[in-house]
């Protein structure tokens, strides 16, 4: 007697997704996760479009991580113009690109996630039952969006970031109310770190991930040429494709994706495997739980955006410091005189490593484009942890299985909306 | 007072709109002890949509069968509908190419796999079933979603501003970048309800909030047109949230 569980759509995760659990008996035979978001076709819509409208239309690809869209795209673009930024304008993108970090984990770890650690169904229930830990996730998470409005003009889809150069640089007295909004949230990130520390799971481990990020240069952890792997291999971003093998899945309207013909994983608990430079606090935090996030599966992964919490919220201050000590005017943007040519560049989004890639011809319209997501990147590990998962379980009833694949599917942290556009040129 | 009992769901859209709903963070635990969320995929195990609902909020543009399933489901189940954000109003930036063949964009992405998938040009919830009130914007004004959420708990929708971006840019005194600045702004034609968010920090109006009621579009075509920028690459900066533009129209 063959038999199918079917969780559909799955809750408390970005987009669309569905899992089927096919069982023979009470064997599993197969677990498939099908990603059947909406597809808007963004590699066709950017074509025929001039490389200054592009981040404009990208950064739509997404709400949750429309910040770093829009930061990978004008690096390749400008990466394809040849034109290099001012100090002023790099400041503040990092600034920003901390700030959807911020709201991006903030949102996943206690909106998404901690309905679980309480065992309620969505916000009323985590008014209830925990109050003060929903109190403190809207401060972290309002901190994060501070940035993101006062840097970028706007909470969702910035609008002062573009090619060459920004808009208006933020008011002293804009810098200042941030510093003192991030300054009240810091220890209150490290209370969240705390509070996902008992929340490991238990029992039988799971596969061991392969590990896959942008390779740090300089302080910024996630901003970088080249990418690096757990074998301490690392190639230049550019290259990815050499990279990265492609499959179109059959159940979804995305396609997976393999590193070296193994599933690969990136994200907070790849970042910190990695070797990214932390900050103290974070750093603290990493060597206080060193056990617990590197002999890990990916169900760590929520205890290591908490640790990006604390490391994100301390680099913005660093940043927001020499911002106030440099005091900058508002400068014009560099000029871009179009040449035709192909810019690709990596930038670690807050699910993990995203690539952008856009070719140009003479008049600097864009001719083709790639967006390689991290969902698209974990789908494949995901759906290996699912199987594991599932198998471990059997002859759980529907409910525990249920409750227990979407968890896990939590951890990675899936961002649909961006994973299903994808194009090989 | 009886809790209005709710329900958000996104179509074809990035999360924006419901991603605004969770930006509220002073108001958010009000909302969820004010409001019953009935149906809310994003934040809450709930996976069907039972009713009776009294107000449904939907994101999105509705470019499949499934989305047009829930749509359906929605509509059925509740008293009123509300269409939240470009999207669900106007088509929004996944429509922006729905004068080329959706089967030709589908195989730019997925080539031979296009084939596979059950699509269509993304439309507007009132292509499909009747919308009660809308709130436009890409993303939507947290301020606009916070007027309308409690206007429902009077039992009534709110009103908002019909009147173009530059009236609310010329009141915040910003250099007009249309006319002094000669850029492409499309303030003129845009509806109104962000305070001028993008001319504010020098950056000209990109027409999320879609077409103001009365917009000038041929005086504003033919002024773009004489600074010297061409036909095309004005058509591709107003399609991108709407396509439907009639170049001709003068109000």
């Amino acid at each position: 007697m063959s038999s199918v569980l079917e969780i559909s759509p799955l809750t408390r995760v970005e987009g669309h997704g569905r899992i089927e659990v096919h069982f023979a008996g009470t064997k599993v035979e197969t677990v498939s996760l099908s990603l059947y978001e909406s597809p808007r076709f963004f590699e066709a819509l950017l074509k025929g479009k001039s490389y200054a409208e592009v981040p404009e239309i990208i950064c739509r690809v997404c709400s949750l991580c429309s910040t770093v869209h829009r930061i990978c795209s004008l690096h390749a673009i400008e990466r394809a113009m040849d034109i290099q930024v001012s100090e002023q304008v790099r400041l503040y993108r990092e600034l920003i690109l901390y700030g959807g970090h911020i709201q991006s984990h903030a949102l996943h770890l206690f909106c998404l996630v901690l309905p679980d650690c309480f065992n309620v169904a969505g916000l009323a229930g985590l008014a209830d039952k925990a109050p003060q830990e929903l109190q403190r996730w809207l401060r972290i998470k309002s901190a994060g969006n501070l940035i993101q409005e006062t840097v970028g003009g706007r909470t969702i889809h910035p609008v002062t970031l573009i090619p060459g150069g920004m808009g208006k640089p933020v008011a002293r007295e804009g810098l200042l109310k941030l510093k003192e909004a991030l300054q009240r949230v810091l220890p209150e990130t490290h209370q969240a770190y705390e509070l996902f520390r008992p929340f490991l799971p238990n029992g039988d481990k799971l596969a061991t991930p392969r590990y896959l990020s942008v390779r740090p240069e300089g302080a910024s952890p996630f901003l970088g040429d080249n990418l690096t792997m757990g074998n301490g291999e690392t190639i230049p971003a550019d290259s990815y494709m050499n990279l990265l093998c492609e499959r179109m899945s059959g159940t979804g309207n995305a396609k997976t994706i393999l590193v070296k013909n193994q599933p690969a994983t990136v994200g907070a608990l790849a970042r910190l495997n990695l070797g990214m430079p932390l900050t103290p606090m974070a750093a603290a935090a990493f060597e206080e739980s060193r056990m617990l996030l590197t002999d890990a599966d990916i169900r760590a992964n929520n205890l290591a955006q908490a640790v990006e919490l604390i490391l994100t919220v301390e680099r913005s201050l660093d940043i927001i410091e020499i911002l106030l000590k440099a005091d900058f005017t508002r400068e014009e943007p560099a000029r871009i005189v179009p040449k035709k040519g192909r810019g690709s560049t990596a930038v670690e989004a807050p699910r993990g490593l995203l690539i952008h890639s856009y070719s140009f011809d003479g008049r600097g319209i864009c001719r083709g484009a790639d967006i390689i997501t991290p969902t698209v990147i974990n789908q494949a590990a995901m759906e290996r942890d699912l199987l594991a998962l599932a198998t471990h379980m059997e002859g759980a009833d529907d409910e525990a299985l249920t409750d227990a694949l979407e968890r896990l599917v939590r951890a990675y942290d899936p961002c649909i909306s961006c994973a299903v556009h994808v194009l090989k040129i | 007072m009886k809790k209005p009992i709710i329900a958000i769901a996104g179509l074809t859209a990035c999360s924006g709109c419901q991603l605004t709903l969770l930006n509220c963070e002073e108001e958010l635990p009000e909302i969820a002890q004010r409001f019953i969320i009935d149906y809310f995929p994003l934040g809450l195990t709930e996976r069907l949509i039972t009713g009776p609902i009294d107000v449904a909020i939907v994101e999105g543009a509705v470019s499949t069968p499934s989305d047009l399933e829930i749509l359906m489901k929605l509509r059925n189940s509740s008293h009123s509908l509300v269409a939240l954000g470009t999207c669900a109003l106007w088509g929004g930036i996944a429509a922006m190419k729905n004068q080329e063949s959706r089967k030709d964009l589908a195989e730019t992405v997925y080539g031979s796999a296009a084939d596979g998938l059950k699509t269509f040009n993304p439309q507007p919830l009132h292509r499909f079933v009747k919308i009660d009130f809308a709130i436009t914007g890409c993303p939507p004004e947290t301020g606009e979603l916070l007027a309308t959420l409690a206007a429902l708990l009077r039992g009534t929708f709110p009103v908002f501003p019909h009147y173009p971006v530059c009236s609310e840019c010329r009141s915040r005194e910003n250099l007009c970048l249309l006319i002094e600045r000669n850029e492409m702004c499309l303030g003129p034609l845009i509806q109104a309800g962000c305070n001028a968010r993008c001319p504010a920090v020098g950056i000209g109006c990109e027409g999320c909030r879609g077409p103001v009621t009365e917009a000038n579009v041929a005086a504003e075509t033919e002024l773009l047109l004489k600074k010297g920028f061409p036909m095309d690459e004005i058509v591709s900066r107003m399609q991108r949230f709407y396509p439907e533009w009639d170049y001709e129209q003068r109000s």
